[in-house]
C-alpha cells in the first residue's frame, strides 16, 4: 500500500513539474464534485447545424456565441472520458501512460468546466489561445494510451479494447471537432475578407480531386522513401465534384487507405516480379461519384452523400483475414514480413499495423503487436497527430462514420482491393444531430 | 373456391380441392411417414465427392447413385414438407404456396414408394422419372417466391426470408443430384450431350474457364431483345455496352457451369440495363468492368457498371442485401402489382421457371421469331425480380458468396466469391 502511495505521488509530481504554468490540480474534493456534476447530464448530440451556425455569418456575437457552445459541451465530453478512463480495471489505471492520460484529462476538464463566461473578445482571445494549447496537450493522447495497452495486454481482452477505443476516438472526433470550429470561427473574424468557403473547419467547397492530390503526393513520397517505388493514382468519376465537409478528416482518411494501396501494390509488384513478370506497378484508381440524395429510412431522412472508391491491384486480403482488418487488436502479421507474405495475411496483413512493419525492438513475439507499431512511430517521430500512424482502417471508419458515412472494405484474394468510403455532404445537413 | 377466371387455374384449383377435401384429415395422420423421413439427416456433398464419384463411372457405381438419388431426395423434401407444415396456416393456404405444398407432397409420395433401382434398363426409367418430376416442379420458384411475398405481412422478414433460402437451396441442391445423375447415365450409356470436348463429369465441368463464361453471357446478353425500345429503328440494336474482362484471365476451375454462367447472366444483365437506363441518351454506353481472381481457395469475380448505384427512385432498400428479401418491409418492391403480375403469369405458364440461362435465351428465341417487340419490352420491364435472390442462392450452395455495394451517383460492384478446391459441402441444413 506504501509503495503503491509513492508511486502515485511520485506520477503526481511529474506531471505538475510538466504543467507548471497552470493552475495545480483541484482538490480531489473539488474535482470529484465537478465531475459527478458533468457527467451525470445526459449526453446531448452535437447539433451540426447549430455548430455551423456560429461561422456563417461571423460577427463579435457569433463567435463569443460559438465560445459558449465551446465552454457547455466540451466538459461533458471531458468528464465522459475520464469517466471512462476510470472505469477501466484498476491494473490497467496503474499505468503509467494511462494514468498520465487521465491526468490531463482531469486538468482540462477542471480548467473548461471552472472557466467564467466570455463577455469580450479580449476574453475570448486568451480563451481560443489555451484552447489551442489543450488541443496540442491532447495531440499524443492516442499513441500514449496505445503503449498502455500494449503492456496491459493481457488485463482486457481486444473486445474490451476495441469498444473502450471505440467510444474514446469518437469523442475524441467531436471534442477536437467543437474546439477547433471555435479556433477557427475566432480567426476568421480577424480576417474578414478571406474569400475561402470555410465556414470554420467545414470547407463548403471541399474538392476530393484537390484532397487526393495532396495526400497521394504525400504518401507518394512516403512510399518512394521507404519501398523505392510507388504506383501512379488515376483519378475518374465526377472529378469537380465539390461538397461541404471537414477537410482534416477526409485527409486523414485518405492517407491511410493511400497508404494501405499503396504499400499493397508495391509490395505485391516485388513478389510477381520474383516470378518474372515485370510490368510496372499497377495505378490505384480512385472513382467519384458526385453528390447524391439517397430517399433512406435512416434516422436524418433524406441525406446527400458523396462516395469514393479507392481500387488497387495490391493483391487483396485473404478471405479468412477480412473479419479482423477493422480490428484493434493484434495481426499476424511478422515482423519484416516482406519475404514471407504468404503466411497469415499477405500484403494487406501488416496494414493493420498502419505503416511499415518493420520496426523492430518492442516484441519478439511471432505476433506483431498493433500498440508496439504504433508507439513506436508515434513516440519515435514525435508527429502530433495521429495522422499518418497506426490503426488505419478503424480509424478510417470511424472517421467516415461520425457524420453518418460509411467505409467498406471489399478484397479479390490475389488481385486487389476496393475500399468505399461514403461521406455525407454536410452543406446540405441541415437539422441532422450526430 | 371458384375464385378465378383462367380456365387452366380453374381446372388445377378443382383438382386441388378435391385432393385437400378428401385428404385433409388423412392428411394430418398420414403424416408420420413424412416425420420418418423427415427424421433422418439429409447426406451432404461436397463438390469433390460428386467429381470423384462420377469419373470412374461402371454399372455398379451407376445403379449406387440412382439409389443414392433415390433415397436422398425424399429425406430432403421431408424437410421441406415440414419446415412448410410449420409456417402459418394463412401462408399456406395463400395463393402460389399452397400449390407448391401439393406438388411437393406428390413428389414425396412418388419417390417413397419407388422401388430399388437393380439394373440399367430401371436406371432409364428412372431417370425418366426424374426428368418428369423436375419438369414437374418447374413452376415452384415463380409460385413460392409470389406466396411468400404475398405472405410478408403475416411473417416477421427473417423467418420469411430464411424460409426461402432454406427452400431455394434445398431445391437447388435436389435439382443438382437428379440433374447429375442423369448426366452421368447418358455419359455412360453413350447418350450425353456434346460439349466441344470440354471435360466434365456429369453437369461439373472440371477446367472451366472463367472468362469464356463471362464472354458467353455477355454475347447472349447482346444478341438479346432486351434492348428492344425505341432504339429500333431500321432492324438492329443500338448501343451495347461493352464488357471488358482483367484479371487473372486464364482462371480455371471445377464448378457447376450452369450455376457459374446464372451468376454472371443475371448480374450482367442488371448491368446493362442499369446502364442503359442511365446513359440513354449518349452515344456511347460506358464499359462494364468485369474482373477474375484466383485466390487461395476461392475464385473471385467482381463487376463493375456505371449505371447510377443502387439507391435510385425504384430500389428503396436501406442495405443491399435487402434485394436478396421476399419480404416486403425490407424490399417494398415485392408487393408493387407489376411484380406480383409478372409472378403470376410465370406461375401458371407452362414453362415454370428454372433459373437457368437456356430456358431465359429460350424465351428470347421465341420472341424474336414472333418479332413482337412489345412482348420483349414487357418481359425486360416487369422484372419478377429473383435473379439476384437466385444467384446469392447459387452462389452460396457450395459456401461461396455474392456481396453488392453501390457507389451512389456512379455505378454498383458485385463481389463474387465461389469456391474453387471443391470441398465444402452443400450448404443445405442437415
Amino acid at each position: 500500500m506504501t509503495v503503491m502511495l509513492r508511486y502515485r505521488f511520485f506520477v503526481h509530481t511529474l506531471s505538475r513539474r510538466n504543467y507548471h504554468r497552470r493552475a495545480p490540480p483541484a482538490s480531489s474534493a473539488e474535482m470529484t464534485e465537478l465531475l459527478a456534476r458533468y457527467a451525470s447530464t445526459p449526453p446531448r448530440p452535437l447539433n451540426l447545424a447549430q455548430l455551423l451556425s456560429y461561422g456563417h455569418p461571423i460577427t463579435p456575437d457569433s463567435v463569443l456565441s460559438s465560445g459558449q457552445y465551446a465552454l457547455s459541451e466540451l466538459p461533458r465530453r471531458l468528464a465522459t472520458r475520464v469517466r471512462s478512463l476510470e472505469a477501466l480495471p484498476f491494473i490497467v489505471g496503474t499505468n503509467p501512460y494511462v494514468t498520465k492520460t487521465l491526468n490531463t484529462f482531469k486538468e482540462s476538464f477542471q480548467w473548461l468546466a471552472t472557466h467564467p463566461p466570455l463577455t469580450t473578445l479580449e476574453d475570448n482571445a486568451r480563451f481560443v489561445d489555451q484552447l489551442a494549447a489543450l488541443v496540442q496537450r491532447h495531440a499524443n493522447d492516442i499513441p500514449t494510451m496505445a503503449k498502455g495497452f500494449q503492456e496491459c495486454s493481457r488485463y482486457m481482452s481486444p473486445t474490451q479494447i476495441s469498444d473502450f477505443l471505440d467510444g474514446t476516438i469518437r469523442n475524441r472526433i467531436s471534442v477536437r471537432l467543437i474546439a477547433e470550429q471555435h479556433i477557427a470561427v475566432s480567426q476568421a473574424l480577424n480576417s474578414p475578407n478571406d474569400p475561402s468557403a470555410y465556414v470554420g473547419i467545414v470547407d463548403m467547397k471541399c474538392s476530393p480531386k484537390a484532397m487526393i492530390k495532396m495526400c497521394g503526393s504525400f504518401v507518394t513520397e512516403l512510399c518512394e522513401a521507404t519501398l523505392g517505388a510507388s504506383p501512379a493514382i488515376v483519378i475518374n468519376g465526377h472529378t469537380e465534384a465539390q461538397f461541404g465537409y471537414v477537410p482534416v478528416h477526409l485527409e486523414y482518411i485518405l492517407t491511410e487507405v493511400l497508404k494501405n494501396s499503396f504499400r499493397a501494390s508495391v509490395e505485391q509488384k516485388m513478389k510477381l516480379r520474383k516470378s518474372g513478370k515485370t510490368d510496372p506497378v499497377p495505378p490505384v484508381v480512385i472513382t467519384i461519384s458526385p453528390p447524391t440524395q439517397v430517399m433512406a429510412n435512416g434516422p436524418n431522412g433524406h441525406s446527400t452523400y458523396l462516395s469514393m472508391r479507392i481500387r488497387d491491384q495490391g493483391g487483396g486480403v485473404l478471405y479468412s483475414n477480412m473479419d479482423r482488418i477493422f480490428s484493434y487488436a493484434f495481426t499476424t502479421a511478422g515482423r519484416g514480413s516482406e519475404g514471407n507474405s504468404d503466411d497469415g495475411g499477405g500484403p494487406y496483413a501488416a496494414q493493420h499495423v498502419g505503416g511499415s512493419a518493420s520496426i523492430g525492438g518492442e516484441d519478439s513475439e511471432g505476433d506483431a503487436n498493433l500498440f508496439g507499431e504504433i508507439t513506436g512511430k508515434g513516440l519515435q517521430t514525435g508527429l502530433g497527430t495521429i495522422a499518418g500512424l497506426g490503426y488505419g482502417l478503424p480509424m478510417s471508419r470511424l472517421y467516415a462514420k461520425y457524420f453518418g458515412g460509411s467505409l467498406d472494405f471489399f478484397s479479390l484474394e490475389g488481385w486487389g482491393s476496393d475500399v468505399y468510403i461514403k461521406l455525407r455532404c454536410l452543406d446540405e445537413a441541415g437539422d441532422s444531430k450526430i | 373456391m371458384l375464385k378465378y377466371g383462367n380456365h387452366g387455374r380453374l381446372r388445377l384449383l378443382r383438382a386441388n380441392t378435391s385432393v385437400r377435401h378428401e385428404s385433409t384429415a388423412l392428411h394430418f395422420y398420414q403424416n408420420r411417414q413424412l416425420e420418418l423421413y423427415a427424421s433422418k439427416e439429409a447426406k451432404r456433398l461436397t463438390l469433390r465427392q460428386l467429381v470423384y464419384f462420377g469419373r470412374h463411372m461402371n454399372e455398379e457405381r451407376l445403379l449406387t447413385s440412382a439409389n443414392y438419388v433415390r433415397t436422398e431426395l425424399p429425406v430432403r423434401i421431408a424437410h421441406r414438407l415440414r419446415d412448410l407444415q410449420a409456417l402459418p396456416y394463412v401462408v399456406v393456404t395463400q395463393e402460389g404456396v399452397d400449390k407448391v405444398y401439393e406438388l411437393y407432397w406428390s413428389a414425396f409420395e412418388k419417390f417413397r414408394r419407388y422401388p430399388p433401382v437393380t439394373t440399367l434398363a430401371e436406371n432409364e426409367k428412372f431417370c425418366d422419372f426424374l426428368r418428369t418430376l423436375l419438369d414437374e416442379h418447374a413452376p415452384v420458384i415463380p409460385n413460392l417466391s409470389l406466396g411468400l411475398s404475398l405472405s410478408s405481412p403475416y411473417l416477421p422478414p427473417d423467418k420469411l426470408d430464411s424460409f426461402m433460402r432454406r427452400m431455394l437451396i434445398s431445391r437447388i441442391s435436389r435439382r443438382v443430384l437428379a440433374e447429375h445423375h442423369i448426366a452421368l447415365s447418358e455419359t455412360f450409356s453413350g447418350r450425353g450431350k456434346t460439349t466441344e470436348g470440354e471435360p466434365h463429369v456429369g453437369i461439373i465441368f472440371t477446367g472451366l474457364n472463367v472468362k469464356q463464361s463471362i464472354e458467353h453471357c455477355a454475347t447472349l446478353l447482346n444478341e438479346s431483345p432486351l434492348w428492344a425500345t425505341e432504339s429500333l429503328g431500321s432492324g438492329g440494336y443500338s448501343k451495347r455496352a461493352n464488357v471488358l474482362i482483367d484479371g487473372h484471365l486464364d482462371t480455371n476451375f471445377a464448378y457447376i457451369r450452369e450455376h457459374l454462367e446464372y451468376i454472371v447472366f443475371e448480374l450482367l444483365k442488371n448491368s446493362m440495363r442499369t446502364t442503359y437506363n442511365k446513359h440513354a441518351g449518349e452515344s456511347i454506353l460506358p464499359p462494364i468492368q468485369v474482373t477474375i481472381a484466383s485466390g487461395q481457395h476461392d475464385v473471385g469475380i467482381r463487376i463493375s457498371d456505371q449505371g447510377g448505384g443502387l439507391h435510385d427512385a425504384r430500389n428503396q432498400v436501406v442495405d443491399p442485401s435487402d434485394l436478396f428479401s421476399f419480404s416486403h418491409v425490407r424490399n417494398a418492391t415485392r408487393l408493387e402489382d407489376e411484380r406480383l403480375g409478372a409472378l403470376r403469369s410465370a406461375s401458371s405458364s407452362e414453362h415454370g421457371l428454372k433459373a437457368t440461362v437456356d430456358e431465359q435465351i429460350g424465351s428470347w428465341e421465341k420472341t424474336l421469331s414472333k418479332e413482337s417487340w412489345k412482348i420483349a419490352e414487357q418481359n425486360f420491364q416487369s422484372r419478377i425480380g429473383i435473379g439476384l435472390p437466385m444467384s446469392n442462392i447459387y452462389a452460396t450452395y457450395f459456401g461461396g458468396k455474392l456481396e453488392l455495394v453501390s457507389l451512389d451517383g456512379w455505378g454498383t460492384d458485385v463481389h463474387v466469391r465461389l469456391p474453387k478446391l471443391g470441398t465444402n459441402l452443400e450448404g443445405i441444413e442437415v
